[in-house]
C-alpha cells in the first residue's frame, strides 16, 4: 500500500527472519485497515499522515488519498488552536496519551453520527502515542474512538433521572398536601422549568356548576385565556377528549384556531386532560416557544403528573364537599338548638304564667268557697226551722259542693308551691322525718306502718321529701278495701340504673329541670349510688294502664272511685321528685297492693 | 531496601519536576490553576505496601496503569478512592458530581493519570538521559488488593515500590491520591544509579 508500517509496541515487533510473527503483523494491520471500528491513523515525525484506515475513510469525508503525505495540522488546523499539539510532540518523545471526550470533546473534527441533532461534532476519545522502529521513534499513530452514542445515552439517562425525581418530587408533593390547589401555581412553575417550558395553563371544573375557570397560568398574560379557548383544545376544555393531545409546529399551522398559540409565540404544546375516576376535572396545558415538539418521554412525563393532580385536585374537591356538608349540618343542628333553645323559653314563660295563674285562681277561690261553707253552716246552724227538709238537703250539698272545692283549692296551692318554691338539697336520714310523719297520724294508724331500719339516708329537700312521704303514706291509709285496716311499709335498697334487677321502669317523671347547685361532697367523681325508696301497701291496688297516669294532675284510677281525693296528692309526689332531681314509679296490680317508690341520690357521709 | 537521606531527596526532587510539568499541563487543559504538591517519598518491598495503602486508601479505587520499559522498566499507578475519583472528574470538567463513574469519567480520570504518569515517567527519562517508553495507559476499577495482586514485573519477589503520596490543588478543594510505582531490584538499583550521575552533573 505503500505506507509506512505500523508497529504498535516495540515489543511485540516481529524479529528479522521470524517469517510467522511477520505474517501475524501484517494479518493484523489489514485488520486494523479494513475493519478496525476505530479510526487508526499514522503520522511520520513531522506529523505527515502517513495511513488513513477505512473507518477514517467513512467518518472523515476525506479518502486516504486526499490525505496521505499531508501535514495533519493543515489538515486540521484548529487542533492547534484547541492545544492539542501537545500529546503529539510528546509521542515524538515516546509518551502515550489519552484524550478525553469530557475534557476535550473530540480530537478531529469530524462529522457528528446523529445529523439532526447536536453535538456538531462526533464525540471522540483518542490515544496518541509513538511507533518505534528498533528502538527509535519513528512516527506516531492516533487511535480514535466514537463515543457520540455512548455520551448521548449518558445525557439521555441524566435526563430521565432528573425527569424522574422531579415526578417524585412532585407526586410526593402532590400526595402530602392538605390543599394541593393552593400550591399547584408554584408547582407548575417549577415542572416548566425544569422541562424548559415556557408556558403553563390550569384549567379546573367548578365542582358545583361545571364550568371550567382559570386556575393558574404562567409565562403569558391573563387576558389571553379569552383567545385561547378557540384554539384546538377546546375538545378537550369541553371534557369530549380524554386523551393527550400534542401540538407540534404550531407556528406552520395555517388553520385559524392555531391563531391564539401563534400570537402567543408558541412553538410547541401538550393538552392533558385531568381525568380522576372518569371524570373530566380540567385540563393541563404546558407550551415551549423554542421547541418544533415536546419529545414523547416529556410529555408521558406531563401525563403522569396531570393524573397525579387530577387525583390531588379530586380528593381536594371530595374534601371539600365533605366538608360542607359537615358545615350545613353544623349549622342545621345549630338552627334547632336555636329553635329549641326559643320554644323552651316560651313554654317556660307559659308554664310560670300558668302556674302564677293556678296560684292566683286557686287561692282567690279559696276564700268565696270558705264563705260558702261558713254560709251553709250558720244557715244549718242558726235557722233550723227556716228550711224545710228538701231546703236543708240542698244546703248541706251546697256545704260539701264548696269544702270540696276548698280541698281542691288547698291541694292545688300546694302544687303550685311544690313546683315554685325555691330548693336546696342536703343529706336527709330518713327515720327520723318517717317518725315524725307517724307520729302525727292516729295510733291506729301508727301500729300499721313498719319501718324497715336501718334507712340509707338521701340527698333530698327535707320540706319536699316530707311532702312526698306524707302523701304516698296517705294514700296507702286511704286506698283499703272497706273494712280492712292498712298495712304498710317503708324499706330503702340500693339500685343500678344499668342493672337488670330494677324491677320497674324507673321512667316516670324523670327529672329535666335544671337542678339546684350542689356542692361536690363525692370528690372520686364516681356517681352517687341510687336510693330507692319503697312505701307498700296491701291495698287496693291499680291497673297496670294507671300506674303512669296516676302520676299526672287530675287523674285517679277507676278503682279509686268512691274513694275521697282530688286527683293531686300523687301529681304533687311527682313534680317534687322531678324538683329534687329524682324519678318515681309504682309496682301494683288491682287487688294485690301498691308499693309505690322514689329514687334519689345516696347522700354519702354525715352532713 | 532504605534510601539515604539524600538519595531520598534526590527522588523527591525529581519527582517535584515531573508533577510541575503535569500541573501545567493539567491547568492547561481545564483552565483553572492546578498544583500538584509532593509531600512524601517513600520506598518499600512490594510486599509491605498493601498494609501501608490499606491504611490511606480504602474500597472501591480508580487505579490508572501505565506499563514503561526501556533502562527502568516497571509499573506506574495513580490510585484514587471513588470520591476522590468523582470529585477530580467534576473539578476538572464542571460537570455536575455524577453517583457513578460514568464513561466519560473514566476518561478523565484515565487523560488526568496519563498525564500525571507520564510527566513523572518523562522525568525519570529525560533528565536521568535514559531511554523510557510507556504502553497506553489503562483504568482500572477494582479493590486496592485486586489491583496490587495484578501488578508483578519481574515475578522474583524481589520487587520494590516507590509510594508517592499526590496532593492534586484546584479552586478550593483537594483531591488526595497515590503514586505507585513498581520496579525490579535492578530497575531500582539503576534509577539510584542514575539519580547519583544527576546530582553529580547538576552539582558541577
Amino acid at each position: 500500500m505503500g505506507r509506512a508500517r505500523i508497529t504498535l509496541n516495540p515489543l511485540s515487533m516481529a524479529e528479522p527472519g521470524d517469517y510467522l510473527a511477520f505474517e501475524r503483523d501484517s494479518a493484523l494491520l489489514t485488520w486494523m485497515e479494513q475493519f478496525a471500528p476505530f479510526g487508526v491513523v499514522t503520522l511520520d515525525k513531522s506529523f505527515q499522515v502517513q495511513s488513513w484506515n477505512h473507518w477514517m475513510d467513512l467518518h472523515s469525508g476525506r479518502r486516504s488519498q486526499e490525505v496521505a503525505g499531508k501535514n495533519l495540522f493543515t489538515l486540521y488546523p484548529d487542533l492547534e488552536e484547541r492545544r492539542l499539539l501537545g500529546p503529539f510532540q510528546r509521542a515524538l518523545e515516546g509518551e502515550s496519551s489519552v484524550v478525553s471526550t469530557a475534557l476535550h470533546g473530540y480530537l478531529l473534527p469530524l462529522p457528528s453520527p446523529f445529523r439532526e441533532t447536536a453535538p456538531a461534532f462526533m464525540l471522540q476519545t483518542a490515544r496518541i502515542g509513538p511507533l518505534f522502529s528498533k528502538g527509535v521513534v519513528c512516527g506516531i499513530v492516533l487511535v480514535i474512538e466514537d463515543v457520540t452514542q455512548r455520551e448521548n445515552q449518558a445525557i439521555m439517562l441524566g435526563q430521565q433521572h432528573q425527569r424522574d425525581e422531579l415526578l417524585s418530587r412532585v407526586l410526593t408533593h402532590l400526595l402530602k398536601a392538605e390543599r394541593p390547589r393552593k400550591a399547584v401555581r408554584t408547582l407548575l412553575f417549577k415542572i416548566a422549568e425544569q422541562l424548559d417550558l415556557d408556558t403553563f395553563l390550569l384549567y379546573l371544573r367548578d365542582p358545583d356548576t361545571g364550568h371550567l375557570n382559570l386556575e393558574a397560568l404562567g409565562g403569558i398574560p391573563a387576558e389571553a385565556d379569552k383567545d385561547l379557548r378557540g384554539c384546538p383544545f377546546i375538545a378537550v376544555l369541553s371534557g369530549k377528549s380524554n386523551t393527550t393531545l400534542s401540538l407540534n409546529s404550531v407556528q406552520t399551522q395555517t388553520s385559524p384556531e392555531y391563531a391564539a398559540l401563534r400570537k402567543l409565540g408558541v412553538s410547541a404544546a401538550v393538552v392533558l386532560p385531568l381525568i380522576a375516576d372518569e371524570r373530566n376535572l380540567g385540563l393541563l396545558c404546558l407550551a415551549t416557544c423554542s421547541r418544533v415538539a415536546i419529545p414523547a418521554e416529556e410529555s408521558d412525563l406531563l401525563t403522569t403528573i396531570a393524573q397525579c393532580l387530577a387525583i390531588a385536585i379530586d380528593r381536594e374537591n371530595s374534601n371539600l364537599l365533605l366538608f360542607r356538608a359537615k358545615e350545613q349540618l353544623r349549622e342545621h343542628a345549630q338552627y334547632l338548638e336555636n329553635r329549641v333553645q326559643e320554644r323552651t323559653a316560651r313554654l317556660q314563660e307559659t308554664i310560670t304564667e300558668l302556674e302564677t295563674f293556678s296560684y292566683t285562681v286557686a287561692h282567690d277561690l279559696r276564700a268565696p268557697a270558705r264563705s260558702m261553707t261558713g254560709y251553709c253552716e250558720v244557715l244549718l246552724e242558726d235557722f233550723p226551722q227556716g228550711l224545710t227538709p228538701e231546703a236543708r238537703k240542698i244546703v248541706e250539698r251546697i256545704s260539701r259542693a264548696s269544702r270540696r272545692m276548698e280541698t281542691l283549692t288547698r291541694d292545688l296551692l300546694e302544687f303550685s308551691k311544690v313546683s315554685r318554691q325555691d330548693i336546696a338539697l342536703s343529706t336527709v336520714r330518713l327515720e327520723p322525718l318517717i317518725e315524725d310523719l307517724v307520729a302525727s297520724r292516729a295510733p291506729a294508724v301508727r301500729q300499721s306502718i313498719k319501718v324497715c331500719s336501718p334507712l340509707l339516708p338521701v340527698r333530698a329537700h327535707r320540706g319536699l321529701l316530707q311532702h312526698v312521704f306524707s302523701n304516698l303514706v296517705d294514700n296507702a291509709i286511704k286506698f283499703v278495701r272497706p273494712g280492712a285496716a292498712p298495712k304498710i311499709t317503708i324499706a330503702t335498697e340500693i339500685v343500678s340504673r344499668s342493672s337488670p334487677n330494677t324491677r320497674s321502669t324507673p321512667l316516670v317523671f324523670s327529672s329535666t329541670e335544671e337542678l339546684p347547685q350542689e356542692p361536690p361532697n363525692n370528690p372520686s367523681n364516681e356517681a352517687p349510688r341510687q336510693v330507692r325508696v319503697w312505701v307498700r301497701d296491701e291495698g287496693i291496688g291499680i291497673s297496670p294502664e294507671a300506674h303512669q297516669k296516676i302520676f299526672g294532675l287530675f287523674e285517679r284510677d277507676c278503682s279509686a272511685e268512691g274513694y275521697e281525693g282530688t286527683g293531686i296528692g300523687l301529681a304533687i309526689v311527682a313534680r317534687a321528685m322531678q324538683r329534687m332531681g329524682g324519678t318515681c314509679g309504682v309496682e301494683s296490680e288491682p287487688g294485690k297492693g301498691s308499693g309505690f317508690w322514689i329514687e334519689l341520690p345516696e347522700a354519702l357521709g354525715a352532713e | 531496601m532504605e534510601l539515604t537521606a539524600s538519595q531520598h531527596d534526590a527522588l523527591t526532587e525529581l519527582i517535584n519536576i515531573g508533577y510541575a510539568r503535569a500541573a501545567a499541563a493539567l491547568s492547561d487543559l481545564t483552565g483553572h490553576r492546578i498544583t500538584l504538591e509532593v509531600p512524601e517519598v517513600d520506598v518499600r518491598l512490594i510486599a509491605e505496601i498493601k498494609e501501608k495503602l490499606h491504611r490511606v486508601i480504602k474500597g472501591e479505587v480508580a487505579s490508572v496503569n501505565q506499563v514503561f520499559s526501556g533502562l527502568i522498566r516497571g509499573n506506574a499507578i495513580l490510585l484514587l478512592d471513588r470520591e476522590a475519583a468523582l470529585l477530580l472528574n467534576s473539578l476538572l470538567t464542571d460537570r455536575q458530581e455524577t453517583p457513578e463513574l460514568d464513561g466519560a469519567a473514566r476518561e478523565v480520570i484515565t487523560e488526568v493519570g496519563n498525564i500525571v504518569l507520564n510527566a513523572c515517567l518523562g522525568a525519570f527519562g529525560n533528565l536521568l538521559k535514559v531511554k523510557v517508553t510507556f504502553t497506553v495507559p489503562s483504568l482500572q476499577i477494582d479493590n486496592v488488593d485486586q489491583i496490587l495482586r495484578s501488578l508483578t514485573v519481574e515475578g522474583n519477589g524481589l520487587e520494590y515500590a516507590l509510594i508517592i503520596h499526590t496532593r492534586f490543588h484546584m479552586r478550593t478543594d483537594n483531591v488526595t491520591g497515590y503514586l505507585v510505582i513498581i520496579l525490579g531490584v535492578t530497575s531500582l538499583k539503576t534509577l539510584l544509579e542514575e539519580l547519583r550521575k544527576w546530582e553529580e552533573r547538576e552539582l558541577h
